[in-house]
């Protein structure tokens, strides 16, 4: 864009005049810019790409298909226990968190009347969300297993792991819900309906995406919590009982972080193949939600017109609910609130 | 009936039972594999069993006293079904409990590698049934809660020095000084003194601590304080699972014995106590075993026949099974850093199946011939108990009730 | 939200029966059209679920606050100010008797100074923002600006799946493979460093590759897609206009972005910064793999040290074994300061961030 001296009052006088009329300093700085940002880029995807190549370099190696039919034995044997314990804890987790967080979301969403006692509800569930999962650890341990004396559980487990999950469940659920626009729920009052018909009806499921993203996200961090869990569910070479306490829970990431050290190669292979399991059950999550914000986007409020226009194509400002929510929850409300405002 | 008919009923009411001379037969090859596998044992512990007969003051053929103790373990060797156990502890023992696990019929019995301290804590509030511990318990502890010797086992000292050949001779106050930061370089006066004529490296000295609650700490600070009474470890608050060690620039922390191990194998300079379960994988990561002044002032290997000296010089176990293996005055070739290995459990557990279900599982463990024969021990370097202590520990055995 | 006895057609539902006969009381209400029964259940049934679900959180804070105090009081009576100050934590002795101080039973000799854990705690994540946020902002700009629509697309799946991948796998990987490089390679040329003010810190001995720097490293990487995600989503809102504007008036691109969206963005990306500095306050199981977990603070920066979440996670089982329960108490006192830190700082970032939200952006008229 070609500029000439002297004609914008204040612009400052370019020493010399390059090919667009715009100094070599300010280019040189310019080239500067977008190269230690690059740099930036690049330093952000080392780590992700040594991280999976790392794991996949040690557990392929060894790897037997018989992890997925052997029970772990303290000295080699499997991982079918861990990976059908950390099912049960997913579906628990979701059961749990789902219902707590959902109706906590629809709560301060829908429900609440605006003042300060809401302001404090929302706030505890924020303040929740930041706190260390080792301090739960350690509350679950204390109270729960040796105070209530359920012994290491999977009542205990579930109980920390939905109570560090809910926040994120919540969060979203609020603001999936907060996005549906107001026409939505008068077009449905209009008709006659009641308050819980048109959430019902109408604006749970423009939320969907959101509230499923949440959901998601709250199963992939508790598919890969250690802490709170090696103090509340144990471990069990067996697989999980139904008993809901004095029984311990076998899980995933206790294989990762107590055979690798371990002399036995047969239970360092272990630890591997876990990793690589754990990171393998993250991906299906993350896909997961794409999966269900790509299928739901008919529902999806931020589309023009609803259900009858073609999907526009998103555009730097016209992202989805659905693409921003994993990361809106692992950013918490910093980004959610901005996102909201603008 | 013809003779045809009482033939054929003879045969089928025969039918299932061996002909008796097979019956002769297996009894006396089991007869003599006993036997053979009481001399094999005889041998180590019957220094112990006729020192324990002397003590006593009544002559006892060693045989003997040990087919009492194995009628007592067959009598508790009886699992009921449907039990799970959980187990928890040392992961000294962890290698020998969890192949006992592995190969135990009828009851399920899950093992971790946690550290003596998580052993003794859980078993203390009934998290796990079974605690496994190389370190006795303190008296504060409640009565109800019992240790019982399963094995005997030791612990060695290894460090990290690729160019140093054989064995090189440590003792107490040089360990102290490693540990307390005096002695930062392999090359220091104090260490050539011992190692008269070999040469050593100025590697730095890395000390390798537990950061666990850890049997190993006890056994480790025990031997540092008994052996040298200006050690660190008293003003540290005595030989402990869990210890203030000082703070040295160089030193490094780590879980487990395993940890210890895999700590020691790749930092040049380190010197670690592990224990001697993991002695075979040290010795193939290429890590040094130390020679260790003895209470007697002889530098020993931990070979199993000065283990069992060590062990047989203790003549008097109490009746609660605690007691310290450490530096014994009386074994002019005894290893000075031996231990029991503990079972804890408490006394009074939930339900009556569950106690037979430990009392059978830890007899089974510490029988000679099951958990404890040479096929488990030997490659660890355990050695089963000596007549005497088994007695003390099925004493204790039967009070879980 | 409209309460739902509200009729906003005027209309009442369905059309009011005729009135009462005979039997009706003078002077009675006009009867209201009832609703079906189950309806007024639903909706009685999902305000009180709702309510309900949105206190638990709230219970919960409650609950664990309470709990820690209450484990924790003894313990603070005990240690006093030597709890933030003293460098030597020591359990005691359990094979003496204990003894009593202050009403207090414990082990003899037991003193608890958590000043290492804290110190460390501090620095490492102090070295995690050092080096995670230049990277992650860095890394959020070029994804905005520069990067074509299809690879922003796959950036993205890079960094949730960065941002989900299990802490311990990460921790793994900086203890198997990161660590043993770091004190091999590239440890021993920082050590080389000129002995100049700032640089200076980079000299001493080196190591295994477990210690401050490797864990500050390994922190680093766990926050960069907190901060890296924030600042996108915030860039991708500054208004179009704004920017075309810098753009008409000749700026490069760096000018531009320095002058418009920099300011716009500020607050936002200091709010996501403090919640990346609270997510590395907290991280426990990745540290304690890497940090060396020794219990004194670490004497440069590739020294062993531990943070307050490691030793918890490290110390609390055997720590049921101290039988006067000390022990147990003085890490519910380090939690306690641990919730205490990550509180203050969670806080700040969201008040912080609230104020960015409601647009105290640039003063050049309103938003658009």
């Amino acid at each position: 864009m070609a500029v000439s001296t002297g004609t914008i009052p204040g612009a400052p006088a370019a020493p010399s005049l390059g090919r667009a009329g715009v100094s070599s300093r300010r280019r040189a700085f310019d080239l500067w810019w977008w190269v230690l940002s690059a740099i930036g880029l690049v330093l952000l995807i080392v780590p992700v790409v040594w991280v999976l190549a790392g794991v996949v370099a040690n557990a392929v190696p060894n790897w037997s298909w018989s992890i997925f039919t052997e029970t772990t034995t303290g000295i080699g044997g499997g991982l079918a226990n861990t990976i059908v314990g950390t099912f049960v804890l997913l579906v628990g987790v979701g059961i749990l968190a789902g219902v707590v967080g959902i109706g906590a979301g629809v709560f301060l969403a829908e429900v609440a009347p605006p003042g300060r006692l809401t302001g404090l509800l929302r706030g505890a569930s924020e303040v929740l969300s930041g706190i260390p999962s080792i301090v739960f650890g350690y509350v679950g341990y204390v109270a729960l297993v040796v105070g209530l004396h359920w012994g290491f559980s999977l009542l205990a487990a579930l109980v920390v792991l939905s109570l560090l999950v809910v926040p994120y469940v919540a969060k979203s659920t609020e603001l999936a819900l907060g996005q549906v626009p107001l026409a939505y729920r008068e077009g449905g009052e209009a008709l006659g309906m009641s308050k819980t018909h048109v959430l019902r009806r109408v604006v749970l499921r423009s939320a969907i995406p959101g509230m499923a993203t949440g959901l998601i996200f709250a199963l992939a961090i508790s598919v890969g919590e250690t802490a709170p869990l090696l103090y509340t569910a144990g471990f069990s070479n067996d697989y999980p009982s139904d008993h809901l306490v004095h029984a311990a829970v076998p899980y995933l990431t206790y294989a990762t972080f107590t055979f690798w050290n371990q002399p036995s190669t047969a239970v360092k292979a272990l630890s591997y193949d876990s990793a690589l399991l754990l990171v393998f059950l993250v991906l299906v999550l993350i896909l997961a939600s794409r999966l269900i914000v790509r299928l739901t986007q008919r529902y999806s409020p931020n589309r023009v017109g609803g259900g009858a226009l073609p999907r526009r194509r998103a555009t730097r400002r016209g992202l989805t609910a659905g693409a921003l929510a994993p990361l809106d929850a692992s950013a918490a409300p910093a980004e959610r609130d901005g996102t909201s405002a603008a | 009936m013809d003779a045809r008919d009482l033939a054929n009923e003879k045969a089928a009411s025969q039918r299932g039972r061996r002909p008796w001379y097979r019956n002769v037969g297996a009894a006396a090859t089991v007869a003599l594999a006993g036997a053979l596998a009481a001399g094999a044992l005889a041998a180590p512990v019957a220094g112990a069993a006729t020192a324990h007969a002397k003590a006593k003051g009544k002559p006892k053929a060693t045989a003997n006293v040990y087919a009492s103790v194995e009628k007592q373990l067959s009598g508790l060797e009886k699992p009921p079904s449907g039990v799970s156990l959980l187990e928890t502890g040392s992961t000294l023992l962890y290698p020998l409990i969890s192949a006992w696990a592995a190969h135990y019929p009828a009851t399920h019995v899950t093992t971790a590698g946690t550290g003596s301290g998580t052993g003794i804590a859980d078993a203390l509030n009934g998290t796990v049934q079974l605690g496994a511990s190389d370190a006795y318990l303190p008296i504060s502890d409640p009565s109800n809660l019992l240790d019982i010797p399963l094995d005997v086992s030791a612990q060695q000292v290894d460090y990290n020095l690729p160019g140093v050949k054989g064995h090189l001779k440590l003792n107490a106050a040089v360990l102290n000084g490693m540990y307390n930061g005096t002695i930062t370089k392999w090359n220091d006066p104090a260490i050539a003194a011992l190692n008269k004529g070999v040469s050593l490296p100025a590697t730095t000295v890395v000390p390798l601590h537990r950061s666990d609650g850890s049997g190993d700490t006890f056994m480790f600070t025990s031997f540092l304080d008994f052996q040298d009474p200006s050690s660190w470890v008293a003003s540290s608050g005595g030989p402990n699972t869990s210890i203030h060690f000082p703070s040295v620039p160089t030193a490094l922390a780590e879980q487990g014995n395993g940890g210890m191990l895999a700590g020691c194998e790749k930092t040049t300079g380190c010197v670690a106590y592990i224990g001697i379960s993991y002695l075979r994988s040290a010795l193939k990561a290429g890590l040094g075993d130390a020679q260790l002044e003895n209470g007697s002032g002889k530098y020993v290997l931990p070979t199993p026949g000065a283990i069992s000296s060590e062990v047989a010089s203790f003549q008097h176990i109490p009746s609660t099974g605690a007691i310290s293996l450490v530096n014994s005055k009386n074994a002019k070739f005894g290893y000075p850093i031996v231990n029991f290995e503990y079972a804890i459990v408490n006394a009074n557990q939930s339900s009556s199946t569950t106690a037979q279900a430990i009392r059978a599982f830890l007899a089974w463990g510490m029988d000679p011939r099951n958990g404890s024969s040479s096929t488990y021990l030997t490659p660890i370097y355990f050695h089963p108990l000596a007549p005497g202590a088994m007695q003390i520990a099925l004493n204790l055995l039967k009070k879980i009730q | 939200m409209s309460d739902e006895s509200v009729d906003p057609l005027g209309q009442g539902g369905p059309p009011p029966p005729p009135p009462a006969a005979a039997g009706a009381v003078r002077g009675a209400r006009r009867p209201r059209p009832p609703r079906p029964y189950a309806r007024r259940l639903a909706e009685r049934a999902l305000r009180a679920g709702s309510t309900v679900t949105a206190i638990v959180p709230l219970g919960a804070l409650v609950a664990m606050i309470v709990v820690l105090l209450v484990e924790a009081l003894p313990a603070i009576r005990y240690n006093g100010w030597h709890f933030l100050t003293g460098s030597t934590w020591s359990q005691g002795s359990y094979y003496s008797p204990p003894v009593r101080t202050n009403g207090i039973l414990h082990p003899a000799g037991a003193t608890y100074g958590a000043w290492p854990l804290i110190l460390g705690t501090i620095e490492t994540s102090a070295i995690a923002i050092a080096i995670g946020f230049p990277i992650a902002f860095g890394a959020a700009i070029f994804i905005v600006e520069k990067l074509p629509k299809r690879l922003a697309g796959v950036v993205g799946l890079c960094l949730e799946l960065l941002a989900g991948i299990p802490s311990v796998v990460i921790g793994l990987w900086g203890v198997l493979t990161l660590g043993p490089l770091l004190a091999r390679d590239v440890y021993p040329l920082l050590a080389h460093l000129p002995n100049v003010p700032v640089l200076n810190i980079f000299r001493g001995y080196v190591g295994s590759g477990e210690g401050l720097l490797t864990s500050g490293i390994v922190l680093a990487a766990m926050i960069i897609p907190i901060i890296a995600a924030t600042t996108r989503d915030l860039l991708r809102q500054v208004p179009e206009a704004t920017r075309e504007g810098a753009e008409a008036l000749g700026m490069t691109g760096a000018e531009v972005f320095r002058t418009v969206q920099l300011r716009w963005i500020r607050t936002g990306v200091i709010g996501a910064v403090i919640l990346g500095l609270g997510r590395a306050l907290g991280e426990t199981i990745a540290v304690a793999l890497v940090s060396g977990s020794v219990i004194s603070a670490a004497t440069n920066i590739y020294g062993t040290m531990t943070t307050i979440a490691a030793t918890i996670v490290s110390l609390l089982d055997s720590a049921q074994g101290d039988p006067t329960g000390l022990a147990t108490r003085s890490l519910s006192e380090a939690a306690l300061v641990l919730l205490g830190m990550t509180l203050i700082v969670n806080i700040g970032a969201r008040m912080l961030v609230r104020r960015s939200a409601r647009g105290a952006a640039l003063p050049v008229g309103v938003g658009f």
